[in-house]
Formats: C-alpha cells, sequence, structure tokens
C-alpha cells in the first residue's frame, strides 16, 4: 500500500470512527495487517484482523482473531457458503466478506471492516436462532 | 541456416565447428545451424562446419559437413550429405523477413518497439505471434503456468508443447516467426514482483494484458498510469458469447474508471479452468470440485479470434502513432477507450437484433466503441481528491442491524 493510500485509509476510519483505536503492525513488511476492534449489538467485543498484503489492487482477506464455533459446537475454519467463511489462515475464522469479481480498490478498509461487523451481528443471531448465517447475508459475484 | 551465421563462423579463428541439424523423417529437408536454435524440431544431429581449405577427412563421422567459402565477399555454403543431394537456401535477411508488410506497416519502426505481454494464455499466445508476425522485435513475457490438455483447443501450443512453460513455448513461435526477435521471459506471477513489472513497463512501448484475474489488471492499470505508457486489456466473457477490449491512454480513464461501467459491469469474465478460478477467487472456496466444473464454459478459439484481433490492431496502431503508415488512417477509427463484440444472440446479448435487417440497432459480430468518463475521483489514476467507497450503500441497507459506535474500544492484541 502506498503511504498516500494509508493515509487516506487511516483518514476514513478517524473520520468515521473517531474514537476507535486502530492498529496498524508490520506496515514495512511483506505482511501487513490492521487490527480493528468491534463491539456487536450484545455488547460482546471482538478483533478483527484485515491482512493487506496487495491491498488495495488485491481482496483483502479478513478474520476474526479466533476461531469461532457454530452454535452446534463445530469449528468455523473452512469454506462454508451457508456461514460466509473461507479457509482457516493465522488460526482464526476467516469472513468471506466480498466476491473476488466485485472488488475494486475504490473499496476502503472501512467498508471492509462495516461488513465484517455486519457478518459478526449475523454470527450473533446465528448463535441465537441456529440458522444458517446465509439466511441473514445475501451473496455477492 | 543464415548468412550471418555462416559469417560469423567465417571470420572466427576456428578451423570448424560442430553445429546442429534438425531434420524431417522422409522428407528430405534439414535446416542446419551453428548454434542450437529455440524453434526447431524433428530429429537432431551434429553437423561438422568447415573452412573450405580443411581437412574433409575431418567429417567424415559426420552426417552433414557444411563447407563455408568466401569469394568476391560473398559467403556461400557447400553441405555434403551422406542421404541425399542437398540444395542450399539461406534464412532471410532481417530486412526481407517483412518485405510483404511493407506499405501497411513501417517494419522498420516496429522492430526497434518492445511489447509487454503478460498472460499466455488463449489471448496472450496469439497476440503475442501477430505482433511478431507483424515485425515487432521485442518482447517481454510473463505468465508461470505451463501448457495442460485443456488448452489445446484455443491455445497456440501444441501437443508436442504439453506440461511446458508456456512462456518458452510462446518465444519459441515468436522466433520462430522471426528469429532476430529479442525476448524476454518470466515465469513468475507478476503480482508478487511489483518492482519488475515497474522496470518491465518503463521499458515497453505498449503492455498487454491478458490475464485472468483482476487483481493483475489493477496492478498493471496501476503501474500503466504512473508509468504514462498505452496498455490493452481484453478480456472474453462467459462461453465467450462475446469479449471486450479496453485501451488505456496516458491521461484518459484507467481500468479501474471502467469498473463501474455499466456493460463492462453486467456481464463475469471466462472462467476456462478451475484451478486458476480457484486461485483467483472466481470460484469460491466453498464449492466443491463437482459443482466447480459448471463453472467453467469456455468458447471456441473462432469465438476469441476477433477479440485478439481487435487487441492487435489496436497494438499495431499504437506502435506505430505518428508515423505515417497504412494503418494511420486507424487512427481515426479507433478512437475509443472501450470496445464490445458479442459472438452470439444470448444472455446479456439475447435481445439484440439479429444480423439481417437490424438497421441500426446492435448486433452481433460488429464491433462497438465507446467513451468512458474518467472518474475524477479514482484511486488509480486522479491526480485530483480520491473518494473511497465507505460502505454508503450497506450502511443504508443494514445500518439499523449494526450498532458502528464502537466508541473507547480496543484492540486485543
Amino acid at each position: 500500500m502506498t503511504p498516500e493510500r494509508l493515509n487516506l485509509e487511516k483518514q476514513v476510519l478517524q473520520k468515521e470512527m473517531p474514537m476507535v483505536q486502530c492498529v496498524f503492525k508490520d506496515m514495512s513488511t511483506s505482511e501487513p495487517y490492521v487490527l480493528m476492534p468491534v463491539k456487536t449489538n450484545i455488547g460482546k467485543v471482538y478483533t478483527i484482523r484485515i491482512d493487506l498484503k496487495g491491498f488495495p489492487n488485491q481482496l483483502p482477506h479478513a478474520f476474526v482473531t479466533k476461531m469461532l464455533q457454530t452454535k452446534s459446537g463445530r469449528s468455523m475454519n473452512d469454506a462454508s457458503a451457508a456461514m460466509h467463511t473461507l479457509p482457516t489462515e493465522h488460526g482464526y475464522t476467516r469472513i468471506c466478506h466480498y466476491g473476488s469479481s466485485s472488488w475494486t480498490p475504490m473499496v476502503s478498509l472501512f467498508k471492509v471492516y462495516i461488513k465484517c461487523a455486519l457478518w459478526l451481528n449475523m454470527y450473533e443471531l446465528h448463535l441465537k436462532t441456529g440458522k444458517d448465517m446465509d439466511y441473514y447475508l445475501s451473496h455477492q459475484s | 541456416m543464415s548468412k550471418e551465421e555462416l559469417e560469423f563462423f567465417f571470420n572466427s579463428s576456428d578451423f570448424s565447428i560442430v553445429g546442429k541439424a534438425y531434420e524431417w523423417e522422409g522428407e528430405n529437408v534439414v535446416h542446419i545451424h551453428t548454434d542450437k536454435i529455440k524453434h526447431s524440431f524433428g530429429s537432431c544431429n551434429d553437423v561438422l562446419f568447415l573452412k573450405e581449405d580443411n581437412d574433409a577427412n575431418e567429417g567424415l563421422e559426420y552426417l552433414y559437413v557444411v563447407y563455408v567459402s568466401k569469394q568476391n565477399d560473398e559467403i556461400t555454403a557447400k553441405v555434403h550429405s551422406k542421404s541425399f543431394e542437398v540444395e542450399v537456401n539461406y534464412i532471410p535477411k532481417k530486412q526481407e523477413l517483412y518485405s510483404r508488410n511493407k506499405g501497411i506497416l513501417e517494419v522498420n519502426v516496429l522492430e526497434e518497439k518492445r511489447v509487454m505481454i503478460v498472460g499466455l494464455g488463449s489471448f496472450g499466445s496469439q497476440i503475442a505471434i501477430e505482433l511478431a508476425k507483424a515485425g515487432v522485435g521485442e518482447f517481454s513475457l510473463f505468465d508461470f503456468d505451463r501448457v495442460e490438455l485443456h488448452n489445446l483447443a484455443r491455445h497456440t501450443a501444441t501437443v508436442k508443447d504439453l506440461g511446458r512453460l508456456k512462456t518458452d513455448v510462446i518465444e519459441e513461435s515468436i522466433k520462430g516467426k522471426n528469429p532476430y526477435a529479442c525476448v524476454k521471459k518470466y515465469a513468475i506471477n507478476i503480482n508478487e514482483h511489483l518492482d519488475l513489472m515497474e522496470d518491465e513497463v518503463a521499458k515497453a512501448d505498449i503492455v498487454i494484458c491478458a490475464t485472468d484475474n483482476n487483481e493483475s489488471r489493477f496492478n498493471l492499470s496501476s503501474t500503466l498510469v504512473h508509468q504514462k505508457k498505452v496498455g490493452l486489456f481484453g478480456r472474453a466473457v462467459t462461453r465467450a458469447e462475446g469479449g471486450d477490449v479496453f485501451r488505456y491512454r496516458p491521461g484518459g480513464p484507467c481500468y479501474c474508471c471502467l469498473i463501474g461501467n455499466q456493460w463492462f459491469g453486467l456481464s463475469e469474465g471466462e472462467v476456462s479452468n478451475v484451478a486458476s478460478a480457484r486461485r483467483n477467487g472466481q470460484i469460491a472456496a466453498y464449492v466443491s470440485e463437482r459443482d466447480a466444473d459448471a463453472f467453467v464454459q469456455v468458447g471456441l478459439s473462432a469465438d476469441i479470434e476477433p477479440i485478439c484481433n481487435m487487441m492487435v490492431k489496436l497494438a499495431l496502431m499504437e506502435l506505430s502513432r505518428g508515423v505515417e503508415s497504412g494503418i494511420s488512417c486507424l487512427e481515426n477509427e479507433l478512437i475509443y477507450d472501450y470496445y464490445m463484440w458479442a459472438n452470439r444472440r444470448e444472455r446479456r446479448h439475447a435481445n439484440w437484433a439479429a444480423m439481417p435487417g437490424a438497421g441500426s440497432k446492435p448486433t452481433i459480430m460488429r464491433w462497438y466503441g465507446a467513451h468512458i468518463p474518467k472518474n475524477d475521483n479514482c484511486s488509480l489514476c486522479s491526480d485530483r481528491e480520491v473518494l473511497l467507497d465507505e460502505g454508503g450503500t450497506i450502511r443504508s441497507k443494514y445500518g439499523d442491524m449494526i450498532n458502528l459506535d464502537m466508541s473507547g474500544l480496543s484492540v486485543e492484541e
């Protein structure tokens, strides 16, 4: 990511979430990432990790920084259309937040963050109702 | 063999050298060279080159012996064969190779031009060879893939190339058309070598993007903008029912500006094989192997030919721009940023008019051009304020389902 783009992303995050601490890590390495906190509607706090390798020209990989489980106790470590997940990396649950054909370099990290926050809220609805997340979230090409 | 090869040997201090003879069984044709060459096949034997005044006995063990001499400043060769009488023909000199293009193309200009081609699949392979046939003198080729069986129906590679690197195969094809061409090959994923991409784009006179993934298209688009170079992006859409070509010219709209265009956005790029579609995310990881096969819907080679051909024409026109030639008139015709082609009246083209009596209505097998508005706030090409997509649509659709007030939160590291 260019320094200009990084500044732009930070400006958007600062504008939209001025009181939230987002931590950009390893930015001078080949594996940079950002950590961002999410509080769901029921008050639970999670951390989202977004890998920035190749960003913004490449669709970034996004994770919840733990291995989540479904209501039935199954580990969410694999690709699932019903649960909008992709194969795990770093030992974390990976969120399917964007279709590769729909991705453009115009998409901000903040938008990815919103989609992950939405995913976490739907995850909690799944834990409550047992319905697949697919019931709440539409798919994208 | 070429007279340049013979001249080089004749002027060297060697009395004899061993070269290569490529022979096709039963055809009484043999191609003889002082060095191993890249673009020949058939059975290969050693051949002895001798300066005429040297001892012929040295050549007894060889199937072919070439006696090289010089008279009145003219280099000549006589070939002695154990199997048949050989009539010698020389490879044409560089300036004779493209004599038939003269009057249409400025061959001397193209010979100095460098074309970078990223992606040597069914598009890139054909474009590379067509440009070599036109007389382009330098190429840099990028592709990390190898030739597989499913490629053969549309690729220029043949059965003998199965398993080989596409860069090697296409280098041979280019040199088969123009033995004097200079070819630089990179069997790598360009997305992982962005510095090299920058260097090669800087050296190129035009860049052909014939890849199957958006990441490389966006990376190339950024680099073209940065290096102020012309680039062509081409693709076929599902089942090659049609396709499109986008041309970037410095200062104009970039590939990212094109993404919002309604015609471009309406169709998915063609999925030509499962492995690459998995790799670039066209087929999601959760799609089973059995279902993934259904995504692969390729069209005919004949369906993608017109799109390749348009890219070649645009490339030749851009490479010849500013030079008076037989294709200069195309500069007044090919003025658009985006070109669209339909092969069949199906899916998004289903409502197009039938060719007979179509009048002014759109129909198949004709090119349609469009100007693409430049996005003044584009993150890749704008020199004004960049306005990113901040998720307004998502927030208006799902805003009541999520609480974005995260005040005071910090991350757990």
